[in-house]
């Protein structure tokens, strides 16, 4: 008896024999199989052996060998999944609960208007030192013109911060500003340069149709 | 003897199924499985060698698997694992055996001239000669060939069962099956 050289075939013969194959692995192997003699004959020999091993095995008891079974484990009156499933559900929704308040009570304590002026003019200064910061990507002058308006807020901060620490109230709260510091304030943010855009300006290129140009002479 | 058990061993979902009923208390669920794999643990157990007590081997295996079911974590199907229990046990059974016999001092063969004893029961003389060729092969041989052509076993299911890679126990197989081969051709 002969081996056929399709290894893969030859492979998925038992499971052709035991009807584990997909549609489609089925019809190219059973195509295969009518066409080759070798496959064929070791087709027959699978089932053969299967036959023999089937016929050389004793039928077993099936009562014989329930009856020695362990018992199955007794219904139990303990709280059932669902159940435990449900109290574990409040627990994580009552800890949900109490983080978000907890959290939102954090925040809305941050934004009260009670910061002291110092950690809100070093928080402007962060932002304008983040602005001189530009990437490189900006034109060239932008460096110079941010730091100009890095020098421009730090003075205006330092003098607003000075007014509102003699014109504050008693608590020496940056809130206590009058309308006219706030208004100079808001113009000298104004005046402030803004970073510019990044994107490039747009290029005009005039194409002459008419007589050809040297190439020399072409913009460059 | 019958073959072609309800369910056979690729339905592992209804396996499962079984099992949650049984651990919930449902003593037929037992039933059901002992049905739809006794038969093949049966084959395997004979095509291994085991010529007497297949029904004790069969029903340890069982009991085994029970007691131990929460060690089932369904990486392997139901079938597969009660083969891996079944051959353990086998190879226990082998090394009981062989100490008897080292005690007592009785040789004994361990392939074909000790299968006469099921030569009543096969009436087909092809038959018998396939068996014979079966038993003659390697025991590792015979384990992956009997899994693969009797109980259909994927390469992946063999090498879970038998505790090799999916490789080898391709190996095995082609190597087993050229076996039997020239064993007929001679």
């Amino acid at each position: 008896m002969n081996d056929c050289s399709n290894a893969d075939i030859r492979d998925q013969l038992p499971d052709l024999l035991h009807d584990r194959l997909t549609v489609s692995a089925r019809a190219v192997v059973l195509a295969h199989v009518e066409g080759c003699t070798d496959c064929r004959d070791e087709l027959e020999l699978l089932r053969g052996v299967l036959g023999a091993l089937v016929a050389q095995t004793p039928r077993v008891d099936i009562a014989y060998i329930v009856g020695a079974l362990p018992k199955a484990p007794a219904r139990t009156t303990a709280p059932s999944v669902a159940a435990k499933r449900r109290w574990a559900d409040w627990r994580v929704a009552a800890a949900i609960s109490v983080l978000v308040a907890g959290g939102s009570s954090v925040a809305i304590l941050n934004r009260a208007p009670g910061v002291p002026n110092g950690e809100l003019a070093a928080r402007a200064v962060e932002v304008a030192d983040t602005q001189t910061a530009t990437p490189s990507v900006v034109r060239s002058t932008t460096p110079v013109v941010s730091a100009k308006s890095a020098a421009v807020a730090r003075e205006t901060i330092a003098s607003v911060d000075q007014d509102a620490t003699t014109d504050a109230g008693p608590d020496g709260r940056f809130g206590g500003l009058t309308e006219t510091q706030l208004n100079a304030l808001l113009s000298e943010i104004e005046r402030l340069e803004a970073v510019p855009i990044t994107e490039p300006e747009p290029v005009t290129i005039k194409v002459n149709v008419g007589t050809p140009t040297p190439l020399s002479e072409l913009p460059r | 003897m019958t073959d072609a058990e309800p369910g056979g061993g690729n339905d592992g979902q209804r396996d499962l199924e079984l099992i949650a009923r049984w651990k919930s208390g449902d003593e037929r669920a037992a039933t059901e499985l002992v049905e739809r794999h006794a038969s093949a643990l049966a084959r395997f157990a004979v095509s291994s060698g085991e010529r007497t007590d297949v029904d004790e081997l069969v029903q340890d295996t069982f009991v085994r698997a029970f007691a131990s079911i929460d060690g089932f974590r369904g990486e392997s199907s139901f079938r597969t694992w009660l083969f891996t229990i079944e051959r353990r046990l086998l190879i226990d059974r082998r090394r009981a055996e062989k100490r008897r016999r080292d005690n007592t001092e009785i040789q004994d063969s361990d392939s074909a001239t000790g299968f006469d004893a099921l030569d009543g029961m096969v009436a087909d003389e092809t038959q018998q000669r396939l068996q014979r060729v079966v038993q003659r092969l390697s025991p590792t041989q015979r384990e992956v060939f009997t899994l693969r052509v009797a109980e259909g076993l994927s390469y992946k299911e063999i090498a879970d069962a038998v505790g090799t890679t999916e490789g080898a126990a391709r190996v095995h197989y082609h190597n087993a099956m050229r076996a039997v081969k020239e064993f007929l051709d001679e």
